[in-house]
């Protein structure tokens, strides 16, 4: 039989730790609780990547036990993830993120997490650790998981969800789920860039589905690229192990001329920009600049070196995060030879986190009833820039959206079963299989990530995105649908899980890229060459997103509850000044 | 300066419909630091795509150890083992194998 039928009251789409930390809350409610793993358990996704770094404010560190900074105060934090924000962000949720936070840090602790060591308002554990904690609560509380399974579709019915089409990739098989509620944690979409710094499985697959079935996206514009990503060589494409260099040791920065192209920005800025996490947002774009003015290196990016300070120095500064020189299983040897015969390495922005995404209220739902959100696929509290961390992020959404999804389920009738619409949805699914002849999909999809990467970076352009938009409606109309896979075998078949996954990079692409066209300001990691002026007369707003036949973008005030920021225009910089200016001093990295 | 060329031998077998697996052969651009999974990825993307090994959840970056797999007979992740000259990729345990190089997971 092609299909399976699985029913459950909250189905989770996502294992990292939003997931998880959602199925725990849902499952708390004492409701049927399934979460969807697209690989394998606690090790697919962002989080177990992750370094990792949780941030809350400094107080509440110390309550806990741990070293933090004495003068931070939730009051604080909240204010300067503001101004890293540039005023954009979502207040209400902020206030969720930075008054949550210490319980969430509390209850991983009691779960068996192990921190390493702390700071002024962050804590560093691992992602794999956290996982493991979350996972470990999950099934003693009997969450019920599924793994290397990826969800395709949301069926609704009357705007209600009442389930979802799923396939399992090991067997081909299609999974029927139907449920009360659905909690979308699947993080963000990476692979729509080439290069990026995500695990393979981060097709915002989630996201897709759900503007599909009706539920607003906003502000996905706004796109976080990790400076300094190694570019090479092949086996370390897209590894941060350069940019966790860089954090500890700034090192220098040259173009391919050898310019210290950094020099041409306020010293100020500059240190800022380089020691704390603003660094993703300043050096990306600075890096950019000097690769559209034609001084960037062979692979498109810049050089990393550590200049004049002697390599024992450099390496003692470093190491502390790199046990043998290694970075998770990646042999960093060679690399460090390289900086320590004085050859800098060749690294660049890359795509690392979404901070817009699905629109969510404060009880995590989305617009649409029955489906809620969580974690990185969210438009969540970080605004135009994310600076704080997003595994703080993954545990306050979650345990808010599993504790309102399961409430939900719990007052909530017995979904109806449409297998007409399932029906409908599997064969659709299945075209690229019968089609005899047709595109090769990774070569299509190669060519769609690159231009992404080149027109969707940290710079953008009125006229480069219309270029892309047009190129993307190309690819979706005359493209997409003559995908054809060469092998025809179900069971594990790669082409055709890259081929389904295709479908959603574009939509997603397609709206980013209408969202950065709609938006002539520049904040945050969003900056417009065309407009490069930061806009708080006309554009504090969150741009949102429906798709209604084709996907249109409107806008929405930005939720202020309370700081407000001064109205006008001012130039990029200038405004980038002035928020790094107004951040506190107590907040070390963060 | 022409570019070097390495010699790449897969296994192949789907265990849905084949009675017995064989070995296929391709001519791999080579450049230094490339992977096993560097090498599959170029044979998926530019000369056959029917070939299947664990990607679609992959790191590609050491982490998650998912792509276990033998490379010149011996074990590894096919995404940390630099690969050299001509190369056999094969599946971690082939009693195992749904499609090629990618193995069902032991005790579930």
């Amino acid at each position: 039989m092609n299909h399976k039928e699985i029913d459950t009251d909250v189905l989770v789409v996502g294992g990292g730790g939003a997931g998880f930390r959602a199925a725990i809350g849902a499952r708390e409610k004492g409701v049927e609780t399934l979460l969807l793993s697209k690989g394998p358990l606690g090790r697919c996704g962002a989080t177990p990547m992750a370094g990792a770094d949780y941030t809350l404010d400094g107080n509440s560190l110390r309550k806990l036990g741990f070293y933090g900074e004495p003068k931070d105060s939730m009051q604080t934090f909240f204010e300067d993830i503001v101004k890293q924000g540039f005023y954009l962000n979502n207040q209400e949720l902020l206030e969720q993120y930075v008054t949550t936070a210490p319980d969430r840090l509390r209850e991983l602790l009691e779960w068996g997490v192990a921190p390493v060591r702390s700071e002024e308002r962050a804590i560093f554990t691992t992602g794999i650790g956290m996982m493991d904690a979350l996972i470990g609560q999950a099934k003693k509380l009997g969450v019920r998981t599924l793994e290397d399974v990826m969800l395709l579709e949301l069926i609704t019915q009357d705007g209600q969800v009442v389930g979802a089409l799923g396939l399992d990739i090991a067997s081909g098989q299609f999974l029927r789920f139907h449920a009360k509620a659905v909690i979308i944690a699947s993080g963000g979409w990476h692979k729509a860039f080439w290069p990026n710094t995500g695990m393979r499985d981060l097709a915002g697959d989630g996201t897709a589905m759900a503007l599909r079935a009706g539920a607003e996206l906003g502000n996905m514009e706004f796109i976080t690229f990790c400076c300094n990503v190694l570019y090479g060589p092949p086996h370390v494409l897209g590894s941060i192990a350069s940019y966790i260099f860089s954090l500890r040791c700034a090192g220098e920065l040259t173009n391919q001329e050898g310019e210290r192209f950094l020099n041409q920005y306020d010293p100020s800025m500059v240190h800022i920009g380089t020691h704390m996490e603003w660094n993703k947002c300043f050096i990306s774009l600075a890096t950019t600049k000097e690769v559209r003015a034609g001084k960037g290196s062979p692979k498109g990016g810049i050089y990393y070196g550590r200049g004049d300070l002697p390599y024992e120095q450099w390496a003692r500064q470093v190491q502390v995060s790199f046990p043998n020189w290694k970075y998770k299983h990646i042999d960093l040897k060679d690399i460090v030879a390289s900086i320590e015969a004085g050859k800098p390495i060749e690294v660049g922005p890359a795509v690392e986190y979404f901070d817009g995404g699905i629109i969510i209220d404060g009880k995590f739902q989305s617009n649409l009833p029955g489906l809620f959100a969580a974690g990185e696929c969210t438009l969540g509290p970080f605004g135009a820039n994310r600076v704080c961390a997003a595994t703080t992020e993954m545990l306050v959404h979650g345990a808010a959206a599993g504790e309102r999804a399961g409430e939900y389920a719990q007052g909530a009738p017995e979904p109806v079963k449409y297998s007409e619409k399932f029906q409908a949805l599997e064969d659709a699914a299945t075209a690229p299989l019968r089609r005899q002849e047709g595109l090769n999909v990774a070569q299509v999809r190669r060519r769609v990530q690159e231009m992404a990467h080149k027109r969707l970076g940290p710079i953008r352009t009125e006229a480069e995105l219309k270029e892309f938009l047009a190129f993307l409606d190309e690819v979706q109309t005359r493209q997409l649908p003559h995908l054809a896979t060469a092998s025809k075998s179900r069971n594990y078949n790669k082409e055709w899980v890259d081929s389904l996954e295709l479908a959603n990079l574009l939509q997603l692409l397609e709206t980013s890229a209408k969202s950065a066209l709609l938006r002539t300001e520049s904040r945050g990691v969003h900056y417009r060459e065309d407009h490069p002026y930061t806009d708080n007369d006309n554009w504090l707003k969150e741009t949102v997103a429906t798709l209604d036949g084709e996907i249109t973008i409107g806008t929405r005030p930005v939720r202020i509850t309370s700081l407000a920021p001064n109205p006008g225009r001012k130039p990029y910089f200038e405004m980038l000044q002035e928020m790094m200016e107004g951040h506190s001093e107590v907040g070390g990295h963060h | 300066m022409s570019q070097k060329e390495i010699n790449v031998n897969i296994y192949r077998y789907d265990a849905a419909q084949d009675a017995e697996p064989r070995y296929d052969s391709y001519q791999v651009p080579w450049e230094p630091g490339m992977s096993a999974m560097d090498v599959l990825d170029y044979v998926y993307q530019n000369l056959d795509s029917t070939v299947a090994y664990y990607d679609h959840a992959g790191c590609a970056l050491g982490i998650c150890a998912r792509c276990a797999g033998k490379i010149n007979g011996k074990s590894g992740l096919l995404c940390q083992t630099l690969v050299d000259g001509d190369v056999v990729l094969e599946p971690a345990v082939k009693s195992r194998v749904i499609k090629d190089l990618v193995c069902a997971r032991g005790g579930k």
